[in-house]
This record gives structure tokens, sequence and C-alpha cells, in this order.
């Protein structure tokens, strides 16, 4: 063989051995994430690793329907995974540890059981220790029932309650908003001279100065991406997929209600008083960070922030009360 | 009967047929509102029905994953999510029958998920019965004429 020869069957090797292996090393170093369906599989891969501080870029897409990509704990805008087309998003971690991404647009009743996670490594571990929630420090059982025993006749309306709260200022602190339920003000309010209706109306009140109009306008936009679907967009338990929780019986709705009994539950019904109104911010704040265990109701304390879960809960008794220039 | 007569009045009367305005009874235009809801793959209810110049205003109601609504020929379209009911209101000042079918990739059967919206009467399903009908009236004696001539040539 001629050396020219040699030379070029070499070059040829080279150039075409590139033409592949480049995008395909490129393709490798970049890989795809694909959404679908949580019946199908979910995300894959659902484990990404990263370091802190470095852009991550992820290119996503979707094989069935449309789903939805965020961070949670980031307040970040979701970015849509839309089958046939490749998203791409790049994120930054500021500290190590582990990210919980899920999907934002729902996909049906398994929706929120898609979610995986990000592995952020790096060296400035945080040791501080996340401080407890208020449902743990004020030892709450958020299983227990919460009936308030006694009920408005009317829908207490902030509006009417302002007259009767000039004299009231301690009870408006949001420490105290927090850790009380409305029924449990109603109750402290029982001596003073005010008619049952009125003590009502100062509840409402109370309840209306610690929600600000742009928390409940974040809540409601949260409830209606998160919680609409199964408890409805009036609150009243009935969303769209209420009916298919109940049929697809206990896998999604079975919860424990002591150490044995079990009962089939449907998506809470937010405007009914009782429940409620016996329900403090603190305790809606718990039951939403830990989710309903073993019923449909998912886990959300790795994917919102603190500040938006108190959003969502001003917003939760916005169906009881009737609040000044209110959202609905 | 002179063929090439009978042949201008054919045609004559399939330009009536095909362009004549439609006897219209006129309906004061009113608001309605339909809810129709999308599962995969078929909208519930998928065909419903407006008289021209009607305000509609169609609510999205998605039950399972993410749909869209496309109508054809008004070229307007609304994406509902599941728990986020979407409105779309248009006047429905185009008469005619418009399929209408989902934009958003909701599965496997994404592109067999339509329904049918009817403004006013489907004029030209009764046109084209109308032109079916004049063709076969204008085949039948020319065929016979036809055959007529062959007869006399022999």
């Amino acid at each position: 063989m001629k050396r020219s020869e040699l030379l070029t069957r070499i070059l040829i090797t080279v150039a075409v051995l590139g033409a592949v292996g480049t995008p395909l090393f490129l393709w490798a170093r970049t890989p795809l994430i694909h959404a679908k369906v949580a019946e199908d599989g979910g995300w894959s891969p659902d484990v990404i690793r990263a370091n802190a501080g470095e852009p991550l870029t992820l290119h996503l897409t979707s094989d069935d329907v449309v789903h939805g990509f965020a961070v949670g704990q980031m307040d970040m805008q979701g970015v849509d995974v839309l089958p046939g087309k490749v998203a791409d998003i790049t994120l930054t971690f500021d500290k190590p540890g582990i990210y919980t991404f899920y999907c934002t647009r729902w996909c049906g009743l398994n929706h929120w059981r898609m979610r995986g996670t990000i592995e952020v490594s790096g060296s400035n571990v945080d040791t501080q220790p996340v401080p407890a929630p208020l449902y743990v420090s004020l030892g709450l059982d958020i299983d227990a029932p919460h009936d308030a025993p006694i009920l408005p006749s009317q829908k207490p309306s902030a509006i009417r309650g302002q007259k009767f709260s000039t004299n009231l200022p301690i009870l408006q602190s949001p420490d105290f908003y927090r850790s009380h339920s409305p029924y449990q003000l109603f109750d402290e309010l029982t001596s003073t001279s005010f008619t049952e209706s009125q003590r009502w109306d100062v509840v409402a009140y109370v309840w209306q100065s610690n929600a600000t109009p742009e928390s409940l306008a974040n809540g409601q936009r949260l409830y209606a991406q998160n919680c609409a679907a199964c408890h409805g967009e009036n609150g009243a338990g009935n969303g769209v997929f209420a009916d298919d929780l109940a049929a697809s019986g206990e896998s999604s709705m079975q919860t424990m209600t002591g150490s044995e009994d079990m009962m089939m539950q449907t998506p809470v019904d937010f405007t009914d008083p009782a429940r409620m109104l016996g329900a403090s911010p603190a305790l809606l704040q718990g039951k939403i960070l830990r989710g309903g265990m073993g019923t449909g109701m998912p886990m959300w304390g790795s994917i919102f922030t603190e500040e938006q879960i108190w959003d969502l809960v001003a917003y939760l008794y916005s169906f009881q009360f009737n609040y000044q220039g209110a959202v609905r | 009967m002179n063929s090439r007569f009978f042949l201008l009045l054919l045609a004559a009367a399939g330009l009536v047929v095909a362009f004549a305005p439609f006897p219209v009874q006129s309906i004061a235009p009113q608001e309605r509102t339909f809810r129709i809801e999308a599962r995969q793959f078929a909208y519930s209810p998928s065909e419903f029905k407006v008289n021209p110049g009607d305000t509609v205003t169609i609510q999205l109601v998605s039950a399972d994953v993410v749909h869209g609504l496309y109508v054809d020929g008004y070229n307007i379209s609304v994406e509902a999510d599941p728990g986020q009911t979407a409105s779309l209101t248009f006047i429905a000042d185009k008469p005619g029958s418009f399929r209408f079918r989902c934009n958003v990739t909701c599965g496997a059967m994404h592109p067999f998920m339509i329904g049918r919206l009817t403004v006013g009467t489907n004029s030209w399903l009764f046109r084209s019965i109308g032109l079916a009908v004049l063709g076969l009236i204008g085949f039948f004696p020319f065929s016979f004429h036809k055959e007529r001539m062959l007869v006399e040539k022999r």
C-alpha cells in the first residue's frame, strides 16, 4: 500500500468517526429527559445530578401529553414540556441539597405523582437545621377531627366586623392568627358584649387583616393551578377528578383514621363551615405540607415555599368569609 | 326538445341552486353558553348548533389532561387545564358547518378528537344535494339522446 493511500484511508476514517462521534458525544453529554404520565413511568431519568454554583442545562420532551417542568421551593415559572418538541431550561443551584422537580400541567389523576429529584452536590453544605413547621411546634394532631361546634347563621363579613374591631389590636398579630382557628377566636370573644353574629364578623375581619390582597391573589392562582382539579374551582370538593378518585377506590382514597380504622375520603369541601372554621392556619399548613398520608392529597412541602403555603391558606378561608374588595 | 336549450336551462338552474340566497328566517341574535367537557379523546357534547349572529361562549372543561379547542373557519382557539375552566367568546357571523378540534396534543388518538359547530342552516349540504340532483337529471336525458342518435345512424 502506498503511503498516500494509507494517509487517505486514515483521514477518511477519522473524518467519518468525527462526523458520527461528535454529535453522539454532545447528545450523550446533555441527555434528553422524557416526560410520560405517571402510570407509564413519569420522568425518565427521574434523578438528575448537578454541582452547586454551576449552570445545569436540561432538555425536556414529552412522550404523550402536555406536561410541565418546575423545581419546587424555587418560586419559578414552569416550563411547558410538549410532545414532539424539546424545551430547554438552564438552572443554577446556589446551595447543595436534594431538590424536587415536578410536573406543572395536569396530566391525569396521578399527575402529582410525577416527580423527580435533582441532587446538587457542593462543598458549602448548609448545616443549619430547618425550623420545624408551626403545626409541629404547636403539637397539633393534623389528622384529628376538628369540626367547629357552633356555626354562623350567615356568612361572616369582614366589612361589618371592622366596626367592632377597633379595640382588639392583640388579636390581629400574625402569631395569633396562625395558631388559632376561627372558632377559637369566636370562643375567646364570649367575654365581650357582642352578639354571636357580630363575633363571627370580628373573626372575619381579623382573618382578612392577616391576608393582603396580593397574598389572596397569589393563593387563588396557586389554588387554580394545583388544587382546583380535585377540590373544585369553587372549593366545594367537586373538581373534575373527584369522581375519578372515588372510582379508582382504595389506591388513592383510603386514609387511616386510627390504628386500623380505614375510611374512604373524598376531596375536602372548603365551603363546609364546620370543617374550615374549626381549622387553624397552622393546621391547614400542616395538611398542605405533609399531604393526605395514603389519600390522593399530595405532599406539597417539597414544592411550595412557606410563603406560598400561607398565601394558599389565606385564600382557603375566603370560601368562608366575605372580604372587603374580595378576589371573588 | 332542443338539447342545447336544455343544457342552458340546466346550467342556469345549477347557478341558482349554488348561489341563490337561502331563505333566511330572521332570528334575533342571542347569547348562548355551552359547557363542553373534554376527555381523552372526545368532547361532550361534540355537536352544537347556533343561529347566525349569536354571541357564543364556550366553556371548556378538561377532565384528564390539557386539552384545547380550535374552531376551523373562525380560526379561534382556547386551551384548558383540568381545574381551570377556560372560556372563549365569539360572534357566530359565518354561517355553515365547522369542525372544531383539539389543538393541544393530548395522546395517541389526539387527531381524532373532533366535534362540529353548526351556524344556521347548513346551506352547502342542501345546495350540494340540489346540484347532485340536477346532475342526475342532466345525465339521463343525454344518455338516452346519445343512444337514439346511435340508433338513427345505423
